[in-house]
């Protein structure tokens, strides 16, 4: 197997930056869509029983657990716990490096009385981050989704029917198990039916003139009628009874008031009805997505009407984005709840294990009040503590930020080059590999370095009192 | 000028404006690589520790270029 892969493997790498070449051009790639919140699910995906959408980086977080679960589980199997002697290989053996590895790193840190919690802190954080940020490289997440467009309809004189098209001419298909997919460039209505149409409607309002002057005709011919028996005829009957016969009346009396009004009612019902469809179509939204019609966007325009792609939709922004994919799994942390619900619980870990280690006098470090009237600089002491309980909310943001923007920026510069390079963009997720194990490194160390430091007192004479107390 | 032009503007601008604060990660990152290099060419031997350090403190220099990228990119996807 091996040096059947180490014969063959590069023919293997060649064939499938052939095949990328061929999906990039098959498949031209789409502009990206950029939401920082993540997107809610269509309403079908409710959590059971209540009115709470699910969030398309909430499948990823659920799918992030899952799989940890499994892995984990897979380890602790295939640990050899009865003491037998079964050579480590392949994923448990990487696995062992890894833990080996880090648990050296973490020891030369924070190897004091803690080092047990704080492992296992840093190992939680550090696997959840890594799966997750991972994420982001497996083909399509982020990709893959629910379509929601602008759309308008298309005749199809070949079948006789009318298609669902994206208002920039994509043709919006119905597939497998009612899935939908966008494929293919299509027309806007096509010229010819708009001339064609035209056309008509030009004949029309000719016609309409003509009718229009028949009828003054017969007006004309009742009124000299009148005017012959009466005995007087006026102006303007006169004016109009010059002789008219079927053939020329047109001419005669092309400038009459009434015909040309014919004439331009029809014409002007013919544009108003162009322009309607023309605002139909452009700009009417219809979220085309098996299980739903509507669109929210995330969170805070749940009343809005159902889709609202862009708040003003006759904006040229507006037409640049027709239709959006709603990925169905996004990286979980390019979701601030994600990366937020992490830092708190690192900062609160961070609290926890300062209070374990050093009893209630942990909390002087942040108001320390104790120097107040001993110290001549007893008030520093006390903005001291308070700076340090800034601080502490500082960590949070700063966790949380951290980590969502290399990622956003990164799930950024994968669209933006996926799109820019579509035959190449592979360098980039190779960047995106070392970006993910970095931030999540960072988070993890970073959280190991808190807690540490939580238990070192600053008082360094009662320490190891409180230390050994507990 | 229309008003979406506007908000357009104000929007590009201040992102762009927010991106200056990434020139302090900039800086940070060669300030550290370059004593990281320093560091290796006098003692080849501590590479790896030096390396592992060296690319810690540079993401924690880029995590500050990251705020402003994330100020940034609030301004661009979030305001409205």
């Amino acid at each position: 197997m091996n040096s059947f892969w180490n014969g063959k493997r590069r023919y293997v790498a060649l064939l499938l930056f052939l095949a990328g070449v061929f999906v990039a051009l098959e498949v031209p790639p789409v502009i990206p869509f950029i939401q920082l919140p993540g997107e809610n699910l269509p309403s079908g995906y409710n959590i059971p029983f209540t009115d709470m959408r699910i969030t398309n980086t909430l499948v990823a977080a659920v799918i992030v657990w899952i799989l940890l679960l499994l892995f984990l589980a897979y380890i602790a199997r295939r640990r050899p716990n009865d003491g037998s002697e079964v050579p480590p290989g392949g994923f448990y053996n990487m696995f062992e490096a890894l833990y080996e590895g880090l648990m050296g790193f973490i020891s030369g840190i924070a190897g004091g009385a803690h080092f047990r919690l704080i492992f296992n802190m840093f190992m939680t954080i550090f696997l959840i981050v890594l799966l997750s940020n991972w994420m982001s490289l497996i083909p399509g997440i982020d990709t893959v989704g629910f379509i929601h467009a602008h759309t308008k309809e298309k005749y199809d004189p070949a079948t006789e029917e009318y298609k669902v098209i994206t208002t920039d001419g994509y043709e919006i298909y119905q597939g497998f198990l009612g899935i939908s997919y966008v494929n293919g460039q299509c027309d806007w209505i096509s010229p010819a039916d708009e001339a064609a149409a035209d056309e008509a409607a030009l004949a029309n309002a000719e016609a309409a003139r003509l009718a229009a002057i028949d009828e003054l005709a017969v007006k004309d011919a009742y009124a000299r009628y009148q005017s012959a028996h009466d005995g007087h005829g006026d102006d303007a009957t006169e004016e109009g009874a010059g002789g008219h016969g079927d053939d020329d009346h047109a001419e005669e009396a092309g400038d009459s008031d009434e015909a040309s009004a014919a004439y331009d009612e029809v014409l002007a019902a013919r544009d108003a009805e162009k322009q309607a469809r023309r605002d139909r179509d452009c700009y009417t939204g219809v979220a085309i997505s098996p299980w739903e019609d509507g669109y929210e966007p995330s969170g805070k325009d749940e009343k809005k009407e159902p889709i609202q792609l862009h708040p003003d939709p006759g904006s040229a922004e507006a037409k640049r984005v027709p239709w959006v994919v709603l990925p169905l799994v996004r990286v979980a942390s390019t979701d601030l709840n994600m990366t937020l619900t992490l830092a708190i619980i690192a900062v609160v870990m961070v609290q926890y294990v300062g209070v374990k280690a050093l009893g209630i006098g942990y909390l002087t470090k942040f108001f320390n009040f104790g120097t107040l009237f001993k110290s001549p600089l007893g008030g520093i002491d006390v903005a001291v503590g308070l700076l340090e309980l800034i601080g502490d909310f500082a960590k949070i943001l700063s966790f949380s930020f951290r980590l969502l923007g290399a990622m956003f920026a990164g799930a950024i510069l994968l669209f933006v080059m996926s799109f820019l390079v579509p035959i190449l963009p592979w360098p980039f997720f190779i960047l995106e590999f070392f970006v993910g194990a970095i931030q999540a490194l960072v988070f993890a160390l970073l959280t190991a370095i808190f807690m540490n430091l939580a238990t070192i007192s600053h008082h360094h004479d009662d320490d190891h009192d409180h230390a050994e107390a507990h | 000028m229309d008003p979406q032009s506007t908000i357009i503007l104000g929007k590009a601008i201040g992102a762009g404006l927010a991106m200056i604060g990434a020139a302090g990660g900039g800086i940070g990152i060669g300030l550290s690589v370059g004593g990281a290099v320093q560091a290796m060419g006098r003692n080849p031997d501590h590479t790896p520790t030096i390396q592992t350090n060296m690319i810690l403190g540079v993401a924690f220099a880029e995590a500050v270029a990251i705020y402003a990228l994330v100020v940034s990119l609030i301004i661009l996807f979030v305001l409205n």
